[in-house]
């Protein structure tokens, strides 16, 4: 499991940030590998299309007009269908990810399974209730954050067993059909209709609270997080704790 | 067919005022509904014409009787009789002439005589609250009578969503327990449900004929229900799913679009998530089914649909503790700019200390380069004093 | 003294049990017992009303639209929905045309056999049945050789030693008096109404997308669009195919059900002597002619009392109460109390013996059925309350009817209170509506030419335009008599509802005074040949269309009930 980090083929070389906010020299540390950002950014995309046109499946607004001959909600259900695809492929190659790749994209940055993190995680929550005056160090995930993507990824393979589901109603001689078993599961194709439609106001509330809470610590820690998605470096104290690494 | 079985079957059909063509023609409605190659037609023929009339009991519990009346309006013209013929229905409380003790005496004698070769169709769910107070028949209870009744059938038909899901009785809260045939009589032989509210009764005549044909029956899904009826959605086949997919609705019962035959998926129509033929066979000899008539799917054919296809005329459910009116979006869209609301007050605070921290670390040491709040308070926090504020938050 | 039980009455809708208690050939007292609950009104707690109709339409099967209308009128008459005038036309065909093929199912198909022995018609000579049947109408279908074939059809039935539903009845009892041509006929005319009742039911297609169980029904209106001009709609095509299903109709009642009725009266006018019942009639009206809440009815509201054809009371709504003396109900205030629907209440608390029993114990608790009651007193509802009060009050058409069948059948008003009197009444009233029903395909067709096509009332579609507390009630003349819905709302949802029907007026239990139902009160003096084969009682029974599963109801705004209930 322990991938030889992969050094930066010297990348868009960092800028040196300013080093006024932190106690010391900073140094720009590699922590989203580019299957970590591209599988983001494709869930991301895919979450807008999926949330656009799933909004117009359930409660249609985008009419075809009346009187003209149109393929409105034909559209709107394929274009769909091709997010979803993007969406499930892009979760999956992250979960697997989870076990193939290098430690910061694994596993245990979602579950804490050391003791260490489970420390880290009573710190951070500390933090959040203001109990402590800053968080535990953590390069990647911090482990409350790490717990909530968790919870996250449940929910987006929830939002794609359901979806599947619906999808097997009408998918009579695809593959796609096998799928029908969940039917049974989720109390046929209203009740996974629900879920589906239930979950993705839970992710909704989910991406504005990440976005904000991204844009925040951005700025509050000016620490680069919201660069890294972009180009894989934080900007981290030279000395930070690094037994997390 | 063999050639003397089908003189004399012709000889009765004519006695009974069926011409051979009325009675063909019947054969290949049944082939047609059951999706059969055209060569089946003379086996369902000969199949009618000459198997011994196997008996049939219908029995009633929590029901509304609207599935025998359906059962009434069995089409395709006096061959339609010849299948009223073809089954000895020993009893049915609707249509028998025998009643009381006589009608209990009946029902007894078809399934002694008969064991494990009679037919049995429920009509209505069996109740378990108050020892089976609430349907008694005779003064037998309802699930007293099944158990004897459908454990020695050669199959069990649940006629209509109540017998095969439990239907409107079993709908929350349940007041009487009922269940349908299959969770109240476990170990039945073979039990074809066929629901919908009521049945149609081209199906259940198909299921019939299907068996009296081949001697088995029809191929059915997970819950029970034969593919050639229930194998695809309304949706699927819905007459208006053209106005669907180019986003012509109707949004006003009485609206131009509804005048004109559009979309009924707005008011609630649930087609897409129910499976049944209705479209393709429709109802009463085919003259019209519930969407053509202008009102959406209800969705009667799916298990617990009370429940869940209810309110009627809205898309999905409400939230469970938000009450059945409850609208998701609603609840959703105020979540979200809750959410958003908080981070951007939680945001605001946060830079607004900063800032104001700042400022004052500034005035108090304007020679200091490097002033920094964490350190001043990472010193207070003796437990852990390497901390250095890193990449927190939550990303 | 003999104790008889029937139980299951059979051909009726729904689970009837009639204890009886037979002297020297004659019913000295008797006992309707309904035999099965759903709690239907327990389940309606907390919907939304729009959805109302749909539970409601459930409770029957049979008269498969009246719950259906009585439940959107009174959820209108709560939040204040006025269906425009095309909503008014359509639900008055539905609703006539239920009455017109459940009457005739009832006459052929629930209650023929009673009356008609169907073995004896195996002797029948189809010739004289030919020529009998050619003097009572003009109906194409009598030649020798159409009877011959029924009696072949019929001889190679019973040949195959398999009677299926005609095994084991009375066959042969001596109360059956038709000839064997006569009950001959009557089996040809068994088959035929078998075929007929399919083909004109598809009027209910039309209008409500299939039957049973038809689905156009909207609070506020109807569903079924009408626009002249669009295949989607009810159109002209729609109206052309209205009046083709409904002059069939008109043929068939007047060529074939109501010569037979009178036919098969004139060998029974004993029974004009038998089965008076309450002698009190109520009716709420029906067929709204004109819009608006105090609109005139085709067929008026009133109640008669004590058999007196004199006069006709004007219809109280707040005069209905119902008790629970002898019902499996409990009341918060007592068994005693004799509640108005709006604010009656019920507990569900079974005291009979447990199943498998032999008896009831008539003298506590003993059916599902509550007790209602007009001003105190027990009452008879249907076709026979209508045609009375109807005739009483002045009502042309249904005077002419009246007067021309009891000529006809030569006996006076007073053989109309008896168990022959709900027979003919019923057939009557069939005639007067397949007669009407054109009328108002004309209306509608008028409205089309007029260019009025609104259906429905979209202002209080929302749940946002209703009343924060309302409740409202729907009256509705079923086939089988007076039904009432009450419905309370309450920030949107069902707060309370009840229904009092028809089948609960006609068949239930004896009230804290003692008073017996119409049916117990009917039963009395019925005579019984053969204690073995009470075929007299099944015919007074019959007469009323007993409709149980309608007949049984609870409610109880609080849902106080649900703790009683004993669930598994």
């Amino acid at each position: 499991m322990v991938a030889p980090a992969r050094a930066p083929a010297t990348p868009a070389t960092p800028t040196t940030p300013t080093p006024a906010e932190h106690g010391g020299p900073l140094e720009p540390v590699y922590v989203w590998d580019l299957v970590v950002r591209l599988s983001h950014w494709a869930i991301v995309l895919s979450m807008l299309v999926l949330t656009f046109t799933g909004i117009d499946i359930a409660r249609p607004f985008l009419h075809g007009g009346s009187g003209k001959a149109g393929f409105t909600t034909g559209y709107v259900r394929v274009i769909h269908f091709y997010a979803a695809q993007v969406f499930s492929l892009a979760v999956l190659a992250r979960l697997v990810w989870m076990f193939t790749g290098p430690r910061r994209s694994d596993w245990r940055q979602f579950i804490p399974a050391s003791a260490q993190r489970r420390r880290d995680m009573i710190g951070t929550l500390k933090f959040y209730l203001m109990l402590r005056p800053s968080p535990p160090p953590a390069t990647g995930h911090n482990p409350m954050a790490g717990l909530m993507y968790l919870g996250v990824f449940g929910l987006y393979v929830l939002m794609i067993l359901t979806g599947f589901a619906l999808y097997s109603v009408s998918a009579y001689t695809s593959y796609m059909h096998g799928w029908q078993f969940l039917l049974g599961v989720f109390h046929g194709a209203q009740g996974a209709r629900w879920l589906h439609h239930v979950t993705m106001w839970v992710l909704l509330c989910f991406a504005v609270q990440h976005f904000a809470s991204a844009l925040l610590t951005a700025r509050v820690e000016k620490n680069g997080t919201l660069d890294s998605i972009f180009t894989g470096y934080k900007f981290l104290p030279k000395d930070r704790r690094k037994d997390d690494e | 067919m063999r050639a003397g079985a089908d003189d004399a079957f012709r000889r009765e059909l004519t006695a009974r005022g069926v011409t051979r063509r009325d009675f063909m023609g019947f054969c290949s409605g049944v082939a047609a509904l059951l999706a059969l190659p055209r060569s089946a037609v003379g086996q369902i023929a000969d199949a009618l014409a000459t198997k011994p009339k196997p008996v049939l009991v219908w029995l009633e519990f929590q029901d509304c009787c609207g599935n025998s009346e359906s059962f009434l309006r069995a089409s395709k013209p006096t061959a339609a009789d010849v299948i009223l013929d073809l089954l000895s229905v020993d009893y049915h409380e609707t249509i028998m002439a025998a009643a009381g003790h006589q009608a209990e005496a009946a029902l007894e004698k078809a399934i002694t005589d008969h064991k494990g070769q009679y037919i049995v169709v429920v009509e209505g769910s069996i109740p378990t609250g108050a020892d089976g107070a609430y349907c008694t028949i005779g003064g037998k209870s309802a699930l007293q009578i099944a158990r004897t009744v459908c454990r020695d059938a050669l199959a069990v038909i649940s006629a209509g969503t109540c017998a095969a899901f439990g239907g409107l009785p079993a709908a929350s809260p349940n007041p009487t327990g009922a269940l349908s045939v299959g969770d109240a009589v476990p170990g039945i032989r073979t039990l074809i449900n066929l629901p919908a509210c009521p049945v149609n009764a081209e199906n259940l005549t198909a299921v019939i004929a299907y068996f009296i044909t081949f001697g088995k029956w029809p191929a059915t899904d997970r819950l029970g229900r034969p593919l050639f009826a229930y194998g695809k959605t309304i949706h699927d086949n819905c007459e208006r799913r053209a106005h669907f997919d180019a986003g012509q609705y109707v949004e006003q019962f009485g609206d131009a679009g509804h005048r004109i035959g559009y979309c009924l998926y707005k008011m609630g129509c649930k087609g897409p998530v129910t499976s049944q033929n209705c479209p393709n066979i429709r109802w009463n000899e085919g003259t019209n089914w519930p969407i053509g008539c202008g009102h959406p799917c209800i969705g009667c054919a799916e298990p617990a649909f009370w429940d869940k296809m209810t309110p009627f005329y809205a898309h999905l459910t409400g939230v469970p503790g938000f009450g059945t009116a409850a609208d998701i979006d609603k609840i959703g869209l105020y979540a979200t700019a809750g959410v958003a609301a908080a981070m951007t007050t939680h945001g605001l605070v946060q830079l607004g200390r900063k800032a104001y921290d700042k400022r004052k670390a500034a005035a108090a040491k304007p020679t200091e380069a490097k002033p920094t709040e964490s350190k001043a308070v990472a010193a207070k926090a003796a437990d852990e004093p390497a901390d250095k504020p890193t990449a927190g938050g939550a990303s | 003294m003999t104790h008889i039980v029937v139980d299951p009455v059979t051909r009726i809708e729904g689970h009837l049990r009639i204890e009886a208690e037979v002297d020297g050939g004659v019913v000295k007292d008797a006992w309707s017992s309904s035999t099965m609950f759903r709690g239907i009104e327990i389940i309606l707690q907390g919907r939304d009303p729009r959805d109302a109709w749909a539970f409601t339409q459930r409770i029957c099967g049979v008269c498969t639209t009246v719950h259906a209308i009585a439940s959107i009128r009174a959820v209108e008459d709560a939040i204040g929905a006025v269906p425009p005038p095309n909503a008014r036309v359509l639900r008055n065909l539905i609703m006539a045309a239920q009455c017109v093929q459940d009457h005739v199912i009832h006459f052929y198909h629930l209650h023929a056999l009673d009356w008609v022995d169907v073995v004896s018609a195996l002797s029948a000579d189809p010739a004289a049945t030919a020529t009998l049947a050619q003097s009572l109408s003009d109906w194409p279908e009598s030649s020798p050789t159409y009877f011959a074939g029924v009696k072949a059809r019929l001889k190679a039935f019973v040949d195959r030693g398999q009677l299926g539903p005609f095994g084991n009845a009375y066959w042969g009892h001596p109360a059956y008096r038709l000839p064997p041509e006569a009950n001959l006929m009557a089996v040809a005319h068994y088959l035929a109404a078998l075929e007929w009742q399919r083909d004109f039911i598809k009027l209910h297609a039309v209008l409500g997308g299939k039957n049973p169980h038809l689905q156009s029904f909207l609070v506020g209106g109807m569903a079924t669009p009408v626009d002249p001009s669009s295949p989607a709609a009810l159109n002209i095509h729609t109206i052309a195919v209205l009046q083709k299903l409904i002059a069939g109709a008109r043929a068939f009642v007047s060529k074939v059900y109501i010569p037979d009725l009178l036919a098969v009266a004139s060998f029974y006018k004993d029974w004009a002597g038998i089965g008076a019942g309450v002698g009190n009639y109520l009716v709420y009206g029906e067929y709204p002619l004109t819009d608006g809440a105090n609109a005139p009815r085709y067929l008026p509201g009133g109640v008669i009392r004590g058999r007196d054809l004199s006069k006709v009371e004007p219809f109280a709504p707040e005069k209905i109460t119902e008790q629970v003396t002898h019902s499996w109900y409990d009341y918060s205030g007592g068994d005693a109390a004799a509640l108005h629907p709006s604010v009656g209440e019920t507990r569900p608390h079974y005291t009979g013996p447990k199943p498998p029993y032999e008896r009831l114990d008539t003298n506590a608790k003993y059916s599902w059925l509550k007790s209602p009651r007009y001003d105190g007193a027990p009452m008879e509802v249907g076709p026979l309350a209508r045609m009375l009060v109807a005739y009483a009050s002045g009502h042309a058409q249904v005077k002419g009817l009246v007067d021309g069948a009891l000529a006809k059948l030569g006996v006076g008003p007073e053989a109309l209170f008896s168990t022959l009197g709900r027979v003919a009444a019923r057939g009557l009233e069939t005639q007067l509506l397949v007669d009407k029903l054109g009328d108002w395909v004309d209306e509608l067709a008028g409205n089309m030419d007029k260019g009025d096509l609104r259906i429905h009332d979209s202002d209080r579609w929302d749940p946002s335009s209703w009343p924060k507390d309302c409740a409202g009630a729907g009256f509705h003349e079923a086939p089988r008599g007076a039904l009432g819905h009450w419905v309370h709302v309450k920030g949107g949802k069902i707060a309370g509802y009840q229904c009092v029907v028809p089948s609960t007026w006609n068949a239930g239990p004896r009230d804290g005074q003692q008073q017996p139902g119409p049916y117990e009160a009917a039963l009395l003096g019925t005579p019984v040949a053969d204690p073995e084969q009470p075929l007299e009682v099944l015919r007074t029974v019959h007469s009323f269309d007993p409709c149980m599963a309608c007949g049984v109801h609870v409610v109880d705004p609080k849902g106080r009930e649900l703790a009683r209930v004993q669930v598994r």
